[in-house]
């Protein structure tokens, strides 16, 4: 392979002179002639049927234009692989803080007040708050429809009569039997809390309806043709008559993936007749934006004499809330992790996402893989302990590596883990002697990528030479337009200055999934890499003709095209692109396409698949901290990730990804939990759930360990996800090394901590027995 | 009622109730939207301003209170392709990434340099905690500033 020139230069962001200067311009920050404000009531109750709702009182508040009901909704579901949520509350609410009714007015004061006017007769019906109550056998359905959802069935599993959404399933082997050999079993059960993705910038949105049917939809979304599906079900109208424009995002993470306010402010502006702008405060954000998964794991593995994991059993359950969002692929992604990256001999993984009366969970940062590499990377410690075997060596020993297969039975290529795990453990000084109330730990990350994930770009060279990537890429503060121009201007053979990607509009981008699943860098820059290539070969075509050779003698270097061997019989970039538009073979467009048709459905049965998603990611994450045994406090002194990201496009974006990864990871750890009595978020405000300020996030040694990938161009791998999936784990395995508590539920507050000691027993020095039991929300 | 605002520099009359926060002013009165709203609480700093050279979070600060007084929003600092050296060390450190909080932060960097020319990193990161950033993890924040500071003590800006 040339050598790269644009590709892996730590490259100044095109996007970040705007940001600097507070000229970035985000859907809040839109207004449109004659706009009204939209806002919504919601239910207060966890689950109801809707009796009545009488919106004229708010119809007669000067200053109220249109209010909406679930019923003034076309019977419109959207969802990821299961279409199982209404736009509003139709009949029944499910949730509090599902919208049942909504109101456009002239300023946000008055539509809020007319929310309040509006009349709702309830009947409460019986709910289920937790994974454990919506599994009894006696409890209240949430969706006595499910079945007659339309799902994707290769991904989406429901079980009738229950509230399991979906169930997927891994076999290999006979796991009962590799228990009975094993020299050793160890079982474990390890439980996660609800994360809000709190980025800074609310869901928000503008919507225009135009009076020949024809809609606008501004957004803050990292998907905006999920968000033009969204939409086109919602309202019952043709997607095309859809049009989604993104301009900045003030952060995603996994929470801006669907709609939220869309299809209800499309609708009021339809009744108004006018613009209608929505936002969420952050009040909002926490009780009916999504969240993180709540997850409760059960894990069996056996050790062979030989210190090999010889069989490996899970069962790994979803709190999905009352809509599946996303919960459908946030279960079936981690039965492909339900064993981490090891290679476990015989295995049985069931993942199983659950409805409950509570706010929805979605995607978030992992989808699903931090939860479950919590339990993993826990267990491996206690397994390491009870045989003896230093923690690391035993994830060096099973560790998964080029050639090995996956618990579905794919072979896998490219796998970084070993380097990763031993650059990860020397640089945290593992083996080293440490201060008392010190304790360190090494984990291993492993991440999936999304199934079946299609990407399109297009290339265009303009009249001046200069070279726009038109894409759906919505810029949610990644630095992927900036990976996809470097990706263009590498294959073009042209300077990264002379390349813009220019903001979604679905009215003229070519379809693309979204900003999920670090699939921007991979699935996208591999159309962009198609279609700069395309667009290339007919600029040399257009050279070609000029200067009277062959295309293939001719070569693109630093925007120069020249014969090769005969330097002065040459075009400049622009020359040719000029030319391509006055005489030589038209305008350059090129396209490109990235679609996976190697993947493979799992087998319904055993899970098996030669190819289960486009790739998988590798990394390790290493901790040192220092636990106060008298508060519970947990100090992270120290903070080494390392990830393999394949060929880095922009080593300074890669680090900035880990790093803010990996932060995210230090609140999910150690503060970060949604609390909910009977349904009821009751810590909705930044006040009672804090999250990491920078006084609590230590320096964090960002380490790139670039295995190329052998499919993607130049070999770039995504690295958006994996920071944030070690993190916990290595946290609570070196609060384990330090002092000796094993912790299975997140996040380790102090009051965890200080239960664990206590549960540790008065034989431990130091520890006191005077502590007053935490209380305990059971 | 009428409001006198001194608004980088510049003297503003703007009509409006001064019950009403001073976020609201600048963004709907003044059309000034580096000033970004995250929270209305008061606890993400997205919203940071200064008034009379200290930040304060203008979701929380009536308009009224500001009357006569000096505020400097992000668009106060620099014009046309100069920027602060705050701006610029945050650029080449690529400590933006959502840029939500980057105006906000920027400015309490500006008045941290302004306090303490020569900050400790324990220093910066305890000045910052009152603006959050969901994306970067702070670290090249914290480095950014450190190298702005670094550069303003070569003579690298003449704005602090």
């Amino acid at each position: 392979m040339p050598e790269l020139t644009v590709v892996g230069r730590p490259v100044v962001r095109k996007d970040l002179f705007r940001k600097a200067t507070g000229s970035g311009q985000y859907t809040v920050d839109l207004e449109l002639p004659r706009q009204l404000h939209g806002k919504v009531l919601r239910s207060p109750f966890a689950h109801a049927r809707i009796l009545h709702l009488d919106p004229g009182p708010a119809l007669k508040l000067p200053g109220v234009l249109a209010v909406v009901t679930g019923i003034d909704f076309p019977v419109g579901y959207w969802g990821s692989h299961i279409k199982d949520q209404p736009p509003m509350a139709r009949g029944v609410a499910r949730y509090i803080g599902e919208p049942v009714a909504a109101v456009a007015a002239v300023d946000e004061e008055v539509a809020e007040e007319a929310c309040q006017r509006i009349q709702v007769e309830y009947e409460p019906l019986p709910a289920v708050y937790t994974i454990e109550e919506a599994l009894a056998a006696e409890a209240p359905l949430l969706h006595p429809d499910l079945l007659r959802y339309e799902r994707n069935p290769q991904v989406c599993r429901p079980q009738a009569n229950s509230n399991v959404l979906n169930h997927t399933r891994i076999r290999r082997g006979e796991v009962e039997a590799a228990l009975r050999r094993a020299v050793l079993v160890e079982e474990g059960e390890y439980r996660t809390q609800a994360q809000e993705h709190v980025s800074l910038e609310p869901s928000a949105c503008l919507a225009r309806w135009e009076r020949d049917g024809h809609l606008t939809v501004w957004s803050s979304t990292q998907c905006p043709f999920i968000v033009r599906e969204d939409v086109a079900r919602s309202l019952g109208v043709l997607t095309h008559r859809v049009r989604v424009i993104v301009p900045d995002v003030g952060g995603g993470f996994g929470g801006k993936v669907h709609v939220r306010l869309e299809p209800i402010a499309a609708l009021l502006s339809q009744r108004a007749g006018r613009p209608v702008k929505m936002v969420h405060t952050r009040y909002e954000e926490f009780i009916a934006s999504t969240v993180r998964h709540p997850s409760w794991i059960r894990l069996r593995a056996g050790l062979d004499a030989e210190g090999r994991l010889s069989g490996w059993q899970a069962e790994i359950y979803f709190d999905t809330g009352a809509y599946s969002d996303s919960g459908e692929m946030v279960s079936w992604q981690t039965a492909l992790g339900g064993a981490g990256p090891y290679r476990v001999g015989d295995v049985a993984i069931d993942t199983y996402a659950v409805y409950t009366n509570k706010v929805p969970a979605g995607a978030f940062r992992g989808m699903g893989w931090p939860q479950v590499m919590w339990a993993v990377e826990s267990h491996l410690d206690r397994l390491a302990r009870r045989a003896g075997i230093d923690p690391v060596e035993l994830r060096l020993k099973n560790a998964l590596r080029d050639g090995d297969e996956t618990v579905t039975g794919e072979r896998l290529e490219g796998v970084g883990l070993v380097e990763c795990l031993q650059t990860a453990a020397e640089a945290i000084g593992w083996g080293k002697p440490r201060p008392a109330g010190h304790g360190r730990a090494v984990v291993s990350v492993m991440k999936s990528s999304a199934p079946n994930s299609t990407a399109s770009a297009v290339v265009k060279v303009n009249e001046d030479g200069a070279v726009q990537v038109v894409t759906g890429a919505a810029e949610i503060g990644t630095g992927s337009h900036s990976a996809l121009a470097q990706i263009c201007a590498e294959a073009l053979g042209v300077s990264y200055e002379a390349v813009e990607v220019t903001a979604p509009d679905t009215a003229y981008a070519p379809f693309d999934r979204g900003a999920v699943s670090d699939r921007t860098t991979f699935h996208l820059g591999d159309a962009v890499y198609q279609a700069a290539l395309m667009a290339r070969r007919q600029l040399l075509e257009v050279a070609a003709a000029r200067l009277e050779a062959a295309v293939e003698d001719l070569e693109l270097e630093d925007g120069i095209l020249s014969v090769r061997g005969v330097p002065e019989r040459r075009l400049s970039f622009r020359e040719a692109a000029r030319l391509s538009y006055v005489r030589h073979g038209g305008p350059i467009l090129g396209q490109g396409r990235h679609l996976e048709e190697e993947i493979v459905p799992l087998h319904p049965e055993t899970g098996q698949s030669p190819r289960a998603c486009s790739h998988y990611k590798f990394g390790a994450q290493a901790v040192e901290v220092a636990v106060d045994p008298e508060t519970g406090m947990v100090q992270v002194e120290q903070v080494v990730s390392g990830h393999d990201c394949g060929q880095a496009v922009n080593p300074l974006q890669v680090e900035g990804q880990i790093q803010g990864a990996v932060a995210q990871g230090l609140g999910y750890a150690l503060m970060e939990e949604m609390r909910f009595e009977a349904g009821q978020v009751t810590n909705p405000t930044l006040m009672d759930y804090p999250v990491p300020t920078a006084p609590d996030v230590p320096p964090i040694r960002a380490i790139a360990v670039e295995v190329p990938h052998p499919h993607s161009p130049f070999g770039v791998k995504g690295v958006g996800e994996p920071g944030i999936i070690g993190v916990a784990p290595a946290i609570g395995n070196a609060v384990h090394d330090a002092l000796g508590i094993c912790l299975s539920e997140l996040p380790l507050t102090p009051e965890r901590i200080l239960r664990a000691l206590e549960q540790a027993g008065d034989s431990r020095p130091g520890s006191r027995t005077e502590i007053p039991a935490p209380w305990d929300p059971e | 009622m009428a409001l006198n605002l001194k608004v980088n520099g510049r003297s503003e009359w703007v009509e409006m109730d001064p019950s009403r926060p001073l976020l609201e002013v600048l963004r709907e009165g003044l059309g000034l939207l580096g000033a970004r709203r995250g929270c209305e609480t008061s606890y993400c700093g997205a919203c940071s301003v200064l008034l009379d050279g200290q930040v304060v979070h203008a979701c929380t600060v009536l308009a009224g209170m500001a009357d006569g007084r000096e505020v400097t929003t992000i668009e106060g600092i620099s014009s046309g392709e100069a920027l602060h050296p705050v701006q610029s060390a945050f650029i080449q450190a690529g400590a933006i990434q959502c840029g939500y909080c980057t105006p906000g932060m920027v400015l309490a960097a500006i008045s941290l340099l302004q306090h303490e020319p020569n900050p400790t990193e324990e220093q910066i990161r305890q000045w910052i905690r009152g603006n959050l950033c969901r994306c970067t993890g702070y670290q090249k924040v914290v480095a950014a500033i450190a190298e702005a500071a670094a550069a303003l003590g070569r003579g690298g800006g003449n704005h602090a």
